[in-house]
């Protein structure tokens, strides 16, 4: 936390205070003339920059209650700013403080409580010198305007409350509504026994609460009023004698100590009185409503602009960091995932090695034993011999004398491929089996010629041919293809010789068929 | 509030510092981005391979089955010496004698240069498999003759026989005489297949 130095204002003497978080300082103690307000900007000289607050304890201060339009925005500035030129000559040090909408009436409307003092000659110097100095100038309280803030301390949240302490300027009294400040007066007091203080508190209470319900900021039925009153150090017992209860108001007697500790403050120093309650609560929750203008805040909103703009790039770090910490969390977990499927991966390896170790002595890797046996099995299983074919052949042979080989021609090829050369239209569909047109397959192409039929016997001949090519197309053999003595299909050409001398060669004809390798 | 060209030289360090710091932000999100997508691809691999390698053992059984079956066919591989370099001189040798014993004819052959027929991918060296095409004239009394022929060859070993063609016609010769005529010609295409082992021992 910043520390920051607050000017406490009286009708006599200034005081320049320290507040470093939990402890108050006096730095210095001006008079009221120009031989304070010159000390003070020396004092300044010495310590230049640095953020101020400055809190007025003096009489004099206007409180009045009024309403505009509900507005918001630009608007409501305008409205309010206009109030406050209309009702205060001086507008260097006003405030409007919003006390809610207005209950009744046929337009919504805003309560405010116009704030002002009824001569600022007496702040203007020193604010001058401030801005001088080249301070930052955070804003200029007056102990009504923190009032509210000590009252919520003290325990009252709600109600109408009456708050009562003895600072160095004299006896304040503030009047607290519903957590907003209506109205205060100071009370200049002498130094007085304890006796005396208490039962001057007391009359003074009971004038001022006469005074509100004259003005009618105070029902005269309902509950009491909760009149809290902080005790002067050693002086509580005291008061709580004097201080007695009625049926308009309760005294609730506090002691300064336990006060000091609500505002959390730790250190005072000991010629101070109860304005330290006020000056702790300007330095660490200052309210938002205060007398100094835009302009001589200017320095401190520059300052707070960089604070904020800093402060949005910590939060931008920080909220990148920790989601990119989610994410490097979720990178060791899948490290660590990756870590134990490894070993698990690594331990399977052993095992398996471990256990192909006993395996059978072999010259070569399982992997290259398997392979190369799958592998040659493989091109055994397409590798057949002959034989079976030609026994094929010779056994439909036996069946058929007159049919007389002159060629074989046994190769291992695809029966696809021999199809398709000679698909230029000679051979019917019917001449091209589906089995047969797979991958590899042995095929046998024979040639030869039919004796002892008439070679005049065309349909003889075509059917013995027929016939035997059927044959040829059994024990898993198919017939690819077949080229008759006489070519009687459509697509050929049929010639004939007819009453010409015979010249003895017998029909040649060519049968293909083939059985498919697994 | 409308700013001076003071002030907002003020704010210059402020927005420089909160710049850094979210470019900082930035810089640790995208890293951490990538390593999240190396983590993950590292993960993908190892559960991969932990997956392979349980399989792999869960198969254990199978596999001491499927070697010691497999054993045997690469013992006979290897004592038929189709398993190593070629030997031409035991082919030739071989065609001489089955000629011999065999009284054929006329045997004609010729080896061709040796190729690659296929490479198997084994571990730690693939499985490479070399043919060589021979092709053979026979010239026959009987079709019997080939059949021998082709059995003879592929018992003698030193390769792997696979025939790939067999044409056989009629010689057209008349019979006769003292002498022995062929009745038939036989041309046979083989490929004389060989198994290169490269993580053979020995």
């Amino acid at each position: 936390m910043a520390t920051r130095r607050i000017l406490y204002v009286t009708a006599e003497d200034h005081y320049l205070y320290r507040a470093d978080g939990k402890d108050l300082e006096l730095e210095g103690k001006f008079s009221g003339d120009d031989l304070g307000i010159t000390l003070f900007r020396e004092h300044l000289l010495s310590r230049p920059g640095g953020l101020f607050s400055v809190v007025a304890d003096v009489s004099g201060e206007d409180f009045h209650e009024e309403q505009i339009p509900f507005l918001r925005g630009g608007d409501r500035d305008a409205v309010v700013q206009r109030r406050l030129a209309q009702r205060y000559r001086d507008t260097r040090l006003t405030t409007a403080i919003s006390l809610g909408e207005a209950p009744s009436g046929e337009r919504r409307n805003e309560r405010l409580l116009l704030a002002s003092f009824t001569s600022t000659q007496h702040l203007s110097p020193w604010l001058d010198a401030l801005e001088e100095a080249s301070v930052r100038l955070a804003g200029v309280y007056s102990v009504p305007l923190l009032a509210p803030a000590l009252v919520a301390r003290l325990g009252v949240k709600s109600g109408r409350a009456l708050v009562v302490t003895a600072t160095r300027a004299g006896l304040r009294q503030c009047y607290i509504d519903q957590g907003k400040l209506r109205f205060a007066r100071l009370e200049r007091t002498i130094d007085m026994v304890p006796q005396a203080l208490a039962m001057f508190v007391r009359s003074e209470t009971q004038r001022l609460a006469q005074y509100l319900l004259t003005l009618r900021a105070l029902p005269r039925e309902g509950a009491p009023v909760q009149v809290l009153v902080v005790a002067p150090p050693g002086q509580r017992e005291v008061f709580e004698q004097t201080l007695s209860s009625d049926a308009r108001l309760v005294f609730h007697t506090i002691d300064y100590a336990h006060a000091l500790r609500q505002v959390k403050l730790r250190k005072v120093p000991e010629v101070t009185r109860a304005e330290a309650l006020f000056l702790q609560l300007a330095a660490t929750h200052p309210p938002r409503e205060q007398f100094a203008s835009r302009q001589d805040r200017r320095r401190y909103t520059v300052w707070q602009l960089q604070r904020g703009i800093v402060a949005a790039g910590v939060a931008g770090f920080v909220g990148c960091a920790l989601y990119g910490g989610g994410k490097w969390l979720e990178v060791m977990d899948l490290r660590d995932r990756a870590a134990t499927q490894q070993r698990e991966a690594r331990v399977a390896a052993e095992q398996y090695e471990r256990i192909t170790a006993a395996f059978p002595v072999t010259q070569t890797t399982s992997e290259n034993l398997k392979v190369a046996v799958v592998e040659f099995r493989r091109i055994a299983e397409r590798s057949p011999s002959p034989d079976r074919a030609l026994l094929h052949l010779s056994q439909v042979l036996a069946r058929f004398p007159q049919m007389e080989i002159d060629g074989i021609n046994w190769s291992v090829g695809r029966a696809a491929e021999r199809l398709a050369q000679r698909s230029a239209g000679s051979a019917s569909p019917a001449a091209r089996p589906e089995a047969a047109a797979g991958d590899l397959a042995v095929i046998v192409e024979v040639s030869g010629r039919v004796n002892a039929t008439q070679r005049t016997d065309y349909r003889g001949i075509t059917a013995q041919v027929e016939t035997f090519a059927t044959a040829l197309a059994s024990s898993g053999y198919q017939l690819l293809e077949r080229k008759l003595p006489f070519d009687i299909t459509s697509e050929g050409t049929l010639t004939g010789d007819i009453g010409a001398t015979d010249t003895g060669e017998a029909p040649r004809f060519t049968i293909v068929f083939a059985r498919s390798l697994p | 509030m409308t700013l001076t060209r003071e002030e907002l030289k003020k704010l210059a360090l402020p927005l420089l510092i909160a710049t850094v710091l979210i470019a900082a932000g930035a810089g640790i999100i995208t890293s951490a981005g990538e390593g999240l997508h190396t983590a993950q691809a590292r993960f993908a691999v190892v559960q991969a391979e932990r997956r392979q390698n349980a399989e792999r053992l869960a198969r254990i059984a199978e596999e001491e089955r499927e070697v010691s079956q497999k054993l045997d066919v690469y013992k006979q591989l290897k004592s038929l010496n189709i398993l190593g370099e070629e030997r031409r001189l035991e082919w030739a040798d071989a065609i001489n004698r089955i000629r011999v014993q065999r009284e054929l004819l006329d045997v004609r052959y010729r080896v061709e240069r040796q190729k690659l027929l296929t490479s198997a991918a084994g571990k730690p060296a693939n499985v490479d498999f070399f043919a060589s095409t021979m092709k053979v004239d026979l010239q026959l009394l009987h079709e019997e003759d080939l059949l021998r022929f082709l059995a003879d060859l592929r018992s003698s070993g030193n390769a792997y026989y696979s025939v790939k063609r067999c044409v056989i016609t009629r010689t057209g010769q008349p019979v006769g005489g003292a002498t022995m005529t062929p009745r038939l010609s036989a041309q046979c295409d083989i490929d004389l297949i060989t198994i290169v082992d490269r993580a053979a021992k020995g």
